[in-house]
């Protein structure tokens, strides 16, 4: 018995073969988990006649004996071409335009959606967190319980209630009504909670001295929020701002269901099209995967820190 | 604990008389800080919420809703579809969650071990979370077209998969070895899982990893050097201080499996036949493909209602109350 029990030297013997194998493993993985962004990466730069291949191959670059040859690689961007299909256009600034529906319509639209409601939940959320952070009133428990449980409420099982309200709002005819503004009510309904409760533990981290010397120098509670707890609470702020862009830039089925004008539809909806229209150009498809993830995935690389704050914030609290 | 808690409330009090002094606006400040977000949640939440109720006890006829009681329930209830899209359900729930948490378990205990590369290796593990499920879909969808996808031949290998290969997006399920309970599923309820784990795999990742943090080294250390194994430390040190946040990682998992729809959208829309039409897919299809609202309400009712109890079980587990302080 005695004798079996590893003694303390063999543990950190053990401790120091690991991060080889650790970085290994984690290497292994992470390539599996990039995989399938790699092999939309690789079909988008290939050629019509490179996707319709039977077999498949991953490398557009054999020669006429199937030989592997660098000189050989077709790489094209003609799927890319056809997603934006630019068009020679005297009147841009650029000198030519988009003309594909993609770029000419739904990205338009989504960039619209996504920066409203972002700076919508970006005020509203500071707003809230301030009041639940700073006061005490009666029902302020209850108030922030009931919001972190409408959190966890997804989307689906209000679509048809909403879809019903965007008829009967459509049907009432009120001055100045946009389908646009309802859309943008939902994403914001939507993206709130979360970011209230973000929100709020980033101002309860700010010692509250910092407004009891603004107060005392005669600064009003408006102005203290503005030029003292703002400032501090910026990433908190922007990671609510951030997180609610990605998740709007992402949202497919209240954009599809809600929007009943096609010119008003949103980037989920243009790649859900996309599905319907190049059956056989997969390459089109693969190249409309990346430029639209692409924006978002870059936007997250640059601000990962601020993303994974939030979402640790948020996950700690459930 | 006590100092910061006792200055907290110190100016809170000061605050406060400070707030009393200002005229009727500033007094009831928080008030109006709150309204703005009251109002959307009112009209984008709560109003919608019971909206679908009272849609589910009525029909349209024409241009009129008539009540029509129970009879939207009875018949969502009663019908073939419903029945086999629940076990669809439990089927990829149960996958999906053992796919997510396993490999999230895995990946983060690795990770917990202060690597040089640490930050490089969640940057990139974390890009799928970005991407939209739609995509996704997409994504995948593309690998298993049959012939032209870049695993069809893996997938048409017919010594990897006898008898024939495997073509996800039409083989049909085997015979169920429970009558009535879709057990095995069709290939692509797998694929379908494998999907929206790999999506989902990186927010459990990160909650875990996050939680590992908290539990102290010294004690993993110390058992460890008292001889006891990796795995013993793993299965009597490590899970149970962090099991909360299995719990919580657990319930978004399901709340998320039970209501995602867009990945299912662009891979399978419920196919080939009805193997893949969960819930979420199913509530799309009355409501919206068979436009028939008043049923489409009653199972969205059934689908708010487990929602509900997740959430409930999810606040009881994070001990929220505490937190709300």
């Amino acid at each position: 018995m005695q004798a079996s029990l590893p003694s303390s030297q063999d543990y950190a013997a053990r401790k120091r073969l690991q991060p080889w194998l650790v970085n290994g493993a984690m290497i292994l993985i992470v390539a599996l988990l990039m995989l399938p962004i790699a092999l939309t990466l690789s079909t988008s730069f290939k050629r019509e006649q490179d996707v319709l291949r039977k077999p498949p191959v991953l490398f557009p670059c054999d020669g006429p004996n199937g030989q592997f040859r660098l000189s050989e690689c077709r790489f094209d961007v003609e799927g890319y071409e056809r997603v934006i299909a630019p068009r020679p256009d005297p009147n841009s600034p650029l000198g030519f335009s988009l003309t594909g529906r993609m770029f000419s319509t739904y990205v338009p639209n989504t960039l619209l959606y996504a920066f409203v409601s972002s700076a919508l939940v970006f005020v509203l959320s500071g707003f809230a967190g301030y009041a639940f952070s700073r006061y005490r009133f009666r029902g302020r428990r209850a108030l922030m319980v009931a919001i972190l449980a409408i959190t966890g409420i997804p989307l689906l099982t209000n679509l048809l209630a909403l879809y019903q309200m965007a008829v009967d709002l459509r049907k009432a005819g009120i001055p100045g009504y946009d389908e646009r503004m309802f859309i943008i009510a939902v994403y914001v309904g939507f993206q709130l909670p979360f970011s209230v409760w973000i929100v709020k533990g980033f101002f309860d981290t700010i010692p509250r001295e910092l407004e009891e010397a603004a107060f005392i120098d005669g600064c009003t509670p408006i102005g203290a929020l503005w030029r003292i707890v703002v400032p501090l609470a910026m990433p908190g702020l922007l990671a609510a701002f951030l997180l609610c862009f990605v998740n709007v830039w992402n949202e497919f089925i209240a954009g599809y269901l809600l929007i009943t004008k096609r010119d008003l539809r949103t980037v989920m909806f243009g790649m859900y099209d996309f599905l319907s229209q190049n059956i056989i150009n997969y390459q089109v498809v693969a190249a409309a995967c990346v430029l639209i993830a692409a924006p978002v995935v870059i936007l997250f690389l640059f601000t990962r820190k601020t993303f994974f704050q939030a979402m640790t914030e948020g996950a700690v609290k459930g | 604990m006590a100092t910061p808690a006792q200055t907290a409330s110190t100016s809170t009090r000061t605050a406060s008389k400070r707030v009393r002094q200002g005229g009727f606006f500033n007094q009831t400040l928080p008030f109006w800080l709150l309204l703005p977000t009251l109002l959307i949640l009112a009209a984008i939440q709560f109003y919608p919420g019971f909206y679908s109720i009272w849609l589910s006890f009525h029909e349209r006829q024409g241009a009129v809703w008539n009540f029509v009681g129970l009879r939207n329930f009875e018949r969502v209830f009663g019908s073939a579809i419903f029945r086999e899209s629940v076990g669809h359900t439990v089927v990829f729930l149960i996958g999906y969650i053992v796919v997510t948490m396993t490999a999230s378990l895995a990946i983060a205990l690795l990770l917990n071990r202060k690597l040089k590369l640490s930050g490089v290796y969640i940057s990139l593990i974390f890009i799928p979370w970005v991407i939209a499920d739609v995509i996704a879909g997409l994504v995948f969808g593309l690998l298993v077209v049959p012939d032209y996808g870049l695993l069809s031949p893996i997938l048409s290998n017919p010594t990897l998969f006898p008898p024939n290969g495997l073509s996800i997006p039409s083989d049909p399920a085997p015979r169920p070895w429970i009558p009535g309970f879709p057990f095995p599923p069709a290939p692509a309820m797998y694929y379908l899982i494998l999907a929206t784990s790999w999506r989902a795999l990186p927010f459990v990742t990160l909650l875990i990893l996050a939680a590992l943090k908290t539990v102290p080294q010294e004690i993993i250390e110390s058992a460890r050097i008292d001889g006891a194994s990796s795995a013993q430390a793993l299965r009597f040190i490590t899970l149970p201080l962090i099991l909360p946040t299995l719990v919580v990682a657990l319930f978004s998992l399901i709340l998320g499996g039970m209501n995602g729809i867009g990945l299912v959208f662009t891979l399978t829309r419920g196919g080939p036949g009805t193997a893949t039409e969960v819930l979420s897919f199913l509530l799309y299809t009355i409501g919206f493909s068979r436009l028939e609202f008043g049923r489409a309400a009653a199972l969205s009712v059934f689908i708010a209602v487990i929602n509900l109890t997740l959430i409930v079980l999810t606040l009881r587990f994070s001990r929220t109350e505490e937190r709300a302080a």
